[in-house]
């Protein structure tokens, strides 16, 4: 199918400074500036379905890898020998380059969205995983064999004493999961998968402001899960503020 | 207060088998603890005291033989449900980080699903038994001190008014002036709940002190002695025993005294305005182990001691020379008056009633000679009354 990249980015890039009946603004074709507001103020609404279809994606991604990485979570916990080859089959998808893994999955699963979501929601399982393992083993031995000697089956000491002490890492891992989803969300494009990608790879990468604008987006909606996430935590945690 | 119930525990041949190990842990244990006294097992780690415990709500599965908690095999039970019948501390206390105290304690209840508002009443009622303010209900534990969340440790146990309580060294990660606190505030606690309680501690003063029965253990879970304290003090069944109890074991025997058990020095007496010839007779009488008189008012209550420039006078003055130094009372317990003697340098001290009259003097020398009689090491002595009784 010849370069992918090339396919891509022609794909998504298209007629993309050419379009709009304004023609060339003079801070566009001025280089030296670092950031055209006219064209800022004239382009915003071309990010508007690039930072939907990102955040779509962002959010599937996320939520496929956590389901799947907190059922692998408790299923260690209580298969303790599965631990180790859990932890590594995790830590060997996370080590696979982005851009290699998009391009192996292209045969199997083509180009779109599906694979986007795949990709992604297998990088986060690595994190999720063992900040959840990790949240579960610090719970003190005290508190569990305590549980256990008033009489707290096992279902009860996971679910009304492990997991809520764990909540603090689990959300941890989730905030560093969602905020590198987020980063690599960008590379997308490249197979056909849109999100604001688009507007970085597409764009010409003379004429910066309209990477910046796509940065200044991503950036905005890390801060933004991040405070969602913290304040999640604050919420569900409160023995943890005192 | 609606707590009258418990259970005995009885250890029939009970024995425990970890895979891999030579021996067991626990073997054959046999062991009887009547209902609504405390038991302490004691023994040097590895003993399988702690075992032993946990045998009786299966957190240590039984592997031989039996325990009976009242007439029930704890083996024919299902371990939750059990469980759930049977207080459990330990000694790090193990509260949940993320309940407040009232959740804390109302935690079995709740396992029991009991009534919103009964759990809630509870936990206030058990709040007031240990003391703890009710304010303190909504805190988290991490908010509280070690002495207080132990405490919490303690009532959660008690919650769901078990038939048996099991106490895993709980005082033993507590500091040594609260310790004491918190066993003594357990024996009163105790005296009015009158729960089977079964207490494992690797500390024979704290076994001396808090059992009404002390079982001496050894590898393998092995009775070397089972008696009340003062017959573990007074006839050590043999050498592990002598050993394990220690060589100050007549010195140990103060705990378990009170003053009134011992037999006091007369008090020379004076009152004011008595002629000091009269007084100076009395000091020579051969029964008067006292140099000096003691000044007494109308109704016998000591004022202080008088010193020859008192008897040099023609009559006993109203305000004697010597201040009145320690004054210790029948009900103390012997080996806190002997620190308290010698803490104030002192050889002796009059010994007053619980109406404040003088009953005697204790001295250093009457303790000691004590000690050094035979009656401190053999079992003549009559039994003595448990401190918290």
């Amino acid at each position: 199918m010849g370069n992918p990249f090339v396919v891509a980015a022609g794909e998504v890039g298209g007629d993309f400074f050419k379009e709009r009946s304004s023609g060339t603004l003079p801070c566009q074709a001025d280089e030296s500036h670092l950031f055209c507001f006219d064209w800022a103020k004239e382009n915003i609404d071309r990010y508007g379905t690039p930072a939907q279809q990102h955040l779509e994606i962002v959010l599937l991604s996320v939520l496929i890898g956590f389901v799947v990485a907190f059922a692998l979570a408790l299923l260690a916990h209580r298969t303790r020998w599965l631990q180790p080859p859990l932890l590594a089959a995790t830590g060997i998808l996370y080590t696979i380059p982005s851009i290699a893994f998009f391009f192996l999955l292209l045969p199997l699963t083509g180009f779109g969205r599906d694979t986007a979501v795949l990709v992604l929601s297998a990088y986060t399982l690595q994190i999720i995983y063992r900040n959840t393992m990790l949240g579960l083993d610090n719970v003190p031995d005290s508190v569990k064999d305590a549980a256990r000697g008033m009489g707290l089956t096992n279902r009860q000491i996971l679910w009304k004493v492990e997991l809520p002490l764990a909540t603090p890492e689990i959300i941890a891992g989730l905030r560093v999961a969602t905020a590198s989803t987020i980063a690599i969300t960008t590379l997308v494009v490249l197979i056909s998968a849109g999100g604001l990608g688009t507007e970085m790879y597409g764009s010409n990468f003379n004429f910066p402001t309209a990477i910046l604008i796509a940065v200044a987006i991503i950036a905005l909606m890390v801060l933004a899960f991040d405070l969602l996430l913290l304040t999640a935590q604050r919420l569900l945690t409160p023995w943890r503020k005192v | 207060m609606s707590e009258q119930t418990a259970s005995s525990v009885r250890y029939v041949e009970a024995t425990k088998r970890y895979p891999g190990a030579s021996s067991p842990a626990v073997d054959k244990l046999t062991l009887e603890v009547p209902a609504g006294e405390i038991c302490v097992l004691v023994g040097p780690s590895g003993c399988g005291k702690t075992t032993a415990m946990r045998m009786v709500n299966r957190t240590v599965e039984i592997s031989e033989g039996d325990v009976l908690v009242g007439e029930d095999s704890v083996r024919d039970r299902e371990p939750a449900q059990l469980r759930r019948e049977i207080g459990y501390v330990i000694q790090q206390v193990g509260l949940f980080p993320h309940r407040t105290i009232s959740e804390n304690i109302g935690a079995v209840p709740q396992l029991l699903g009991w009534e919103k508002d009964r759990i809630r009443q509870r936990s206030s009622e058990l709040l007031e038994l240990i003391g703890l303010d009710p304010e303190l209900g909504d805190r988290y534990p991490a908010q509280l001190s070690g002495g207080q969340q132990q405490r919490v440790g303690v009532a959660r146990a008690l919650a769901a008014d078990p038939l048996v309580m099991l106490m895993d060294e709980p005082f033993g990660a507590i500091d040594p002036i609260n310790r004491e606190r918190l066993q003594n505030e357990f024996l009163r606690l105790q005296a009015e709940i009158r729960k089977t309680v079964l207490f494992v501690t690797h500390d024979i003063d704290e076994a001396i002190k808090m059992g009404d029965r002390v079982a001496v253990m050894r590898e393998g879970g092995r009775i070397e002695q089972y008696a009340t304290p003062a017959e573990l003090l007074m006839a050590p069944a043999n050498e592990f025993v002598e050993d394990f109890v220690g060589a100050d074991r007549a010195l140990k025997r103060l705990a378990l005294m009170r003053v009134r058990d011992i037999h006091l020095w007369e008090a020379p007496l004076a009152h004011v305005g008595q002629a000091t010839g009269e007084v100076r007779a009395k000091l020579e009488s051969p029964d008067v182990e006292v140099a000096f008189p003691l000044l007494v008012d109308a109704e016998r209550r000591p004022l202080g001691w008088l010193s020859e420039r008192d008897l040099a006078a023609e009559v006993v003055p109203g305000r004697p020379d010597s201040p009145l130094g320690p004054v210790l009372e029948l009900d103390d317990v012997m080996r806190d008056a002997l620190a308290d003697l010698l803490q104030h340098e002192t050889q002796y001290a009059p010994v007053i009633d619980h109406a404040g009259r003088i009953a005697g003097v204790l001295s250093v020398e009457i303790i000691s000679e004590f000690l050094g009689s035979p009656e401190a090491k053999s079992d003549e002595h009559p039994a003595v009354e448990r401190p918290h009784g």
